[in-house]
């Protein structure tokens, strides 16, 4: 267990470095100047050098790379050219908002899609279970920014109950998390479904069933018990996802986390700031794959970390 | 998630192989409640950091709606219309800029020009900053100081050159300039007051000023300030109690509060946001004229053979553009077309002549000028102006129509239109581009865009690369006119002698739409998109 | 419906369906049972799926004979018509253009890059897919942690940054949509390979003498394609809606080309007043992904009732990144 654990962590941060690198040479690649997009557009051609200059864009690539480098291990990550203060600081002032959506989203997935999934199971192959189903896809397929759109229009204009931007009280959460869920819905729904209609037929239950056991019991607590594996993947795959930012999502409700930080930091070209994010969101979503695979043998006792993949 | 998912595999699920291990240090039942509820405080922990106090504002609390992110409420780089508002209310500057144009003393009793170039200037006696600290003569110099050293200022492009202080006396001091600059007393307006131990030659993080507010909460990360009373302000009690001022960056979602009075005003508004908001219940509409010149400008680094260098075919193609149903149908109406080479609202600003729609004619010159097979590519970067892309669209589809093969490029903020603006990338033939005023001078307006000289152009600096010796002689001429009337006859002449040399295919100047909740009562919108935060009140 | 009956039925059903001999099963069993009832969903999501996306894509790829104004073709007194107005069924934009019209000429845009992009994104799923399963070792390793880390990368950022860097073409955009989209397909064809590598066919071909690349470009792949291929529909949908989100965010092609993203991310502006701006175009949308979404569904179900038996079916991960739009 130790070991794997250090051969996984160690990987990971290959993959973070390896990650970091390409954004710091992708976003130096990427037409537009930072200098510009900071001093506004009466600036002078001097008046670039010298702000180029003082974020340090005039040395070489491989000088910056250096020193970015070095910055790295002592854990500064530069300072936001927008913001003016230390990067990381300003993306770790947004993640707390990000977090919550993604952590209410995923809540609100779990709590509708498992019961959905067993349902569904449960009536596999009827005729409800089929508009079931077709429901989820649509909601899969909806673009999220139109849902967002959409319901903004419904709850926020026509019905004006909900706040359309922004988080500054607790009613504020209740859009984009929706629209979030509604994504989510289809995957985790039939996910549970899939592997109930397994566990519902395996001989186990069928045994279980003959000793008299409760169709509930039998349901929840042995058919979905066997679903854990892959339910907890699935949801912690998505969850690592949504902490890369929903980006589309923070846009069109004016959430202030880090999807919405990455697109200004692009607008602004802001280096410091993107590299930070990435950092982070990368990091954390790393990190939280890795709890999700650590909880297997939790979850299942047949499950050696370590052995066969 | 599910209670007991663990159980079945364990000992219970008859189906399942037997390959439990013998014992475990710990229950795996325990370790997985131990996840649960580390889970449960992990992600609970975020949302009660960050919930909001309240929802809708309260009977004394006022909230903005900004549209761009207040980073700080300094404002030695962070120079956008709207914020100014937001920062006088905090810190204030020596004088500012007053209804029609005029200037207004604040933080100065006394600011007159003593000789051509000297000003003479006497602080009030009973101003003192929120902590209760004097201001003094220092702290100007200061000021003065570090707006200088700081690198990529909006503002230090305003002022000819920064005056230097000498002390005179406790509370005066005066102001010299190595040239004349007439309009000082303006320009002074952008220079924020702090204390001098304080300053810094960058953005100051904190807040601390001579204004009616004073800062009670600020998050410069999301943009989001909470303003209260400044109990040691000099002049009027403010009426309101609290003032938050916050980020709303998509239009659309402005528009949703203030309509559902999540927001009380929404400033620097599109035409169709004030479209949509016109009429409703509960929400007043603000407008004033624009200092702000939208213009769709001529590449003027054109070879001398190119059709667009003559001044002609310049003209030429300006009547295939329909102002009026850019005005009126694109625009909603909330736009003024342009009389001038620069916003008529500007003081100093006069009408030179007018943008006449015939493409009949159009067409007609651009042949007899052999440009009829003329090849045009508009350039922009979103959001440079207001409808900016269906402007763009419609005079796309304008220019068709006289038989000119038009396309566009549109540039993504943040990407690289400024080395397309210099030359230094692609060819382009018009340019979509606004250009604020926020001295309120149409004087800084035209040597920024028209004042143009082949130094500044070997660097590129040249505003479009516009550079006409004449037009650039007479502006300076203007510029260090000490009398007034003088200066504004000199100025009315090199308003003409620009317009003739035809360097826009159309301009317009939108007008300045603000929004509000019909409880926001003694708001009195400057042209310059701002006003006086401490003489606005809540009813109701 | 008791799950004994039903654990009953699908037992019963594979030699229940030879007709003609007397038989205690009559043709209501037949009917109530499970592999019917599945076979019944398949062809129900099948026929759906294919009328809602005949529904867009029909008049999408017709646009051009269609009687409809030019998508471009302005008309400033005409703004914001509503839907059903005069000529126009979708009503007109903020500048008068006909909506219906650039919905159309806008889905040929956002279709041909989704199809090049699955088509590339194939390509390159299977190719690296198919090398990291059958090999094994550094092939392996190397393919894997490409998989994680673009799991771990902010995916919608960085597709912001790659169309920036190279500009917003169809040909970029399509290839930013790929290079999305390959780890789908790269994982899937990862594990069905380790399935079919452990075959005795593959075996018996190393035993007669072909190399390790010619048994896996002869043998190997043409088993995994089919299985494989079947989720190109599903990526599909997702590609459409990565093209829109990206238009969305505004990169997309220059102007005035219509794309779905851009049409309602203008529309966006007017949801107080001019509804259907927004509301049709993004239905439009949801209209052809549900329907694509449908097919690939059904198409899997057949498969899944029909040949393979439970054991062999897709391997969860492969479904595990379907959502994966959610960036």
């Amino acid at each position: 267990m130790p070991k794997y654990l250090a051969r996984r962590l160690g990987q990971s941060l290959l993959t973070v470095f390896l990650t970091l690198t390409t954004v710091f040479l992708l976003v130096r690649l990427a037409p537009g100047d930072p200098a510009a997009a900071y001093a506004g557009p009466t600036a002078t051609t001097a008046d670039l050098a010298r702000i180029r200059g003082e974020f340090g864009l005039d040395q070489p690539l491989i000088q910056q790379y250096g020193i970015f480098l070095r910055d790295l291990l002592t854990g500064n990550l530069g300072t936001s050219y927008s913001f003016r203060a230390p990067a990381l600081d300003v993306v770790l002032d947004r993640m707390p908002y990000t977090i919550t959506l993604a952590v209410a989203a995923i809540a609100v997935t779990a709590v509708v899609a498992v019961p959905l999934g067993v349902w569904m199971a449960r009536r596999a192959d009827s005729k409800r279970e089929l508009g079931a189903n077709v429901l989820t896809i649509t909601g899969q397929s909806m673009p999220d920014f139109w849902t967002g759109v959409m319901l903004l229009t419904v709850f926020a204009v026509l019905l004006p109950v909900l706040p359309a931007s922004g988080f500054t009280s607790w009613s504020g959460l209740v859009l984009p998390t929706v629209t979030v869920a509604i994504l989510q819905l289809a995957l985790i729904s039939r996910l549970v479904r899939r592997e109930m209609t397994t566990a519902l037929n395996s001989p186990y239950i069928t045994v279980a069933r003959s000793r008299g056991f409760s169709e509930r019991a039998l349901t929840w607590r042995y058919a979905l018990g066997n679903s854990g594996v892959p339910l907890i993947t699935a949801i912690g795959t998505r969850f690592a996802a949504l902490l890369n930012g929903v980006v589309v999502v923070e846009v069109v409700f004016g959430w202030p986390g880090v999807g919405s930080l990455v697109v200004r930091a692009l607008e602004t070209r802001d280096y410091p700031l993107i590299q930070a994010t990435v950092l982070v969101t990368a990091t954390l979503a790393i990190l939280v794959q890795l709890l999700v695979d650590l909880a297997y043998p939790l979850l299942d006792p047949r499950v050696r970390l370590g052995k066969a993949a | 998630m599910t209670p007991t998912p663990q159980s079945a595999s364990s000992g219970a699920s008859p189906g399942a192989p037997a390959g439990a291990p013998p014992r475990e240090p710990l229950s795996r039942r325990t370790l997985l409640r131990w996840g649960a509820a580390g889970g449960a405080g992990v992600a609970l922990a975020p949302l009660a950091a960050c919930a909001g106090p309240t929802g809708a504002p309260g009977p004394g609390t006022l909230t903005l709606g900004l549209n761009r992110s207040l980073v700080s409420l300094d404002n030695k780089l962070n120079q956008f219309d709207a914020a100014v508002t937001v920062q006088r209310a905090v810190r204030q500057a020596l004088t500012r800029i007053g209804p029609g144009m005029k200037p207004r003393l604040v933080l100065a009793e006394r600011f007159e020009m003593a000789e051509p170039t000297a000003w003479a200037v006497r602080l009030r006696e009973d101003i003192r900053y929120s902590d209760g600290s004097p201001v003094t003569v220092e702290d100007v110099a200061t000021a003065l100081r570090m707006y200088g050293q700081v690198n990529g200022s909006f503002l230090l492009g305003l002022f000819p050159e920064l005056p230097t202080v000498e002390k005179t006396g406790a509370r005066t001091f005066l102001l010299h300039t190595r040239k004349p600059v007439p309009v000082l007393d303006r320009l002074m307006a952008n220079i924020h007051i702090t204390p001098a131990a304080a300053n810094k030659p960058e953005e100051l993080q904190s807040g601390l000023g001579t204004g009616p507010y004073q800062v009670l909460k600020a998050n410069g990360g999301a943009g989001e300030y909470t303003l209260g009373r400044n109990p040691r302000y000099w002049g009027p009690r403010p009426r309101i109690d609290t003032v938050r001022v916050r980020f709303v960056p998509e239009e659309s979602s402005r528009v949703v509060a203030l309509r559902s009075g999540e927001l009380d005003v929404v400033d620097t508004l599109t035409p169709d946001s004030a479209d949509q908001l016109t009429g409703l219940p509960g929400v007043e509409v603000e407008v004033t004229s624009g200092v702000r010149m939208c213009q769709l400008f001529y590449n003027f680094r054109k070879p001398k053979g190119h059709p667009l260098a003559d001044p002609r075919v310049r003209q030429a193609l300006t009547h295939a553009i329909d102002g009026d149903a850019l005005i009126n149908d694109v625009l909603n109406g909330s736009a003024e077309e342009a009389g001038g080479v620069v916003p008529l609202a500007l003081e100093g600003a006069v009408r030179t002549g007018s943008y006449t729609y015939d493409p009949g004619k159009a067409r007609a010159l651009l042949t007899s000028l052999g440009a009829g097979d003329l090849k045009v590519k508009v350039i922009w970067e979103s959001g440079e102006f207001a409808a900016d892309t269906s402007v763009m669209e419609a005079v796309l589809d304008m220019l068709k129509a006289v038989g000119v093969r038009a396309s566009l490029q549109q540039f993504e903020p943040g990407g690289d239109i400024l080395t397309w603006r210099q030359g230094r990338a692609g060819d382009w033939d018009v340019i979509g581009n606004g250009y604020g005023s926020p001295t309120g001078q149409a004087l800084t307006t035209l040597q920024g865009m028209y004042g143009g000289t082949a130094a500044k152009e070997r660097t590129r600096d040249a505003f479009m690369g516009y550079v006409v010796p004449g037009v650039e002689r007479q502006l300076s001429a203007a510029a260090t006119e000490v009398d007034d009337a003088e200066r504004t006859r000199k100025l009315a002449t090199v308003q003409q002698a620009i317009w003739d040399t035809w360097p826009s295919l159309w301009a317009f100047a939108p007008k300045t739409l603000l929004a509000r909740r019909d409880r926001v009562r003694g708001m009195s919108l400057l042209t310059i998109n701002s006003y006086d935060l401490s003489a606005v009140r809540l009813e109701g | 419906m008791t799950t004994a009956l039903r654990s009953a039925a699908s037992s019963g059903a594979p030699s229940a369906g030879s007709g003609g001999r007397p038989s205690a099963v009559t043709a209501r069993d037949l009917a109530r049972a499970t592999a019917t009832r599945q076979r019944r969903g398949a062809r129900f999501k099948l026929w759906a799926g294919t009328v809602c996306t005949a529904l867009v894509v029909l008049p999408v790829a017709l646009a051009r004979v269609l009687p409809l104004p030019g998508a471009d073709a302005q008309d400033l007194s005409e703004r914001r018509l509503p839907p059903l107005s005069d000529g126009h069924l979708f009503g007109t934009d903020q500048l008068g253009r006909d909506l219906l019209s650039r919905v159309l000429h806008g889905g040929q845009v956002s279709l041909t890059v989704g199809i090049l992009a699955v088509l590339v994104s194939g390509v390159i799923g299977i190719a690296a897919g198919a090398a990291a399963g059958f090999f094994g070792g550094w092939a392996d390793t190397v393919v894997s942690r490409l998989l994680e880390a673009q799991l771990a990368l902010p995916l919608l950022m960085m597709l912001l940054l790659v169309v920036a860097l190279f500009g917003p073409s169809v040909t970029v955009i399509t290839c930013v949509i790929a290079v999305a989209q390959w780890p789908e397909v790269a994982r899937l064809t990862r594990s069905l390979v380790l399935v079919e590598r452990e075959k005795p066919y593959v075996a018996a071909a190393r035993v007669l003498g072909l190399r390790g690349w010619s048994v896996l470009g002869r043998h190997v792949i043409p088993n995994v394609v089919r299985p494989a291929s079947l989720v190109v529909l599903l990526l599909l949908a997702q590609a459409v809606l990565l093209e829109s989100a990206l238009s969305f965010l505004g990169a997309g092609p220059q102007r005035p080309f219509a794309t779905w993203g851009r049409i309602i991310s203008d529309g966006q502006d007017y949801i107080t007043t001019s509804w259907w701006l927004v509301t049709l175009p993004g239905l439009v949308i949801a209209l052809l992904v549900v329907g694509v979404n449908l097919i690939g569904d059904g198409l899997r179900d057949r498969t899944r009732t029909a040949r393979l038996p439970r054991g062999v079916r897709a391997p969860r991960t492969s479904r595990g990144a379907r959502a994966g739009k959610g960036v």
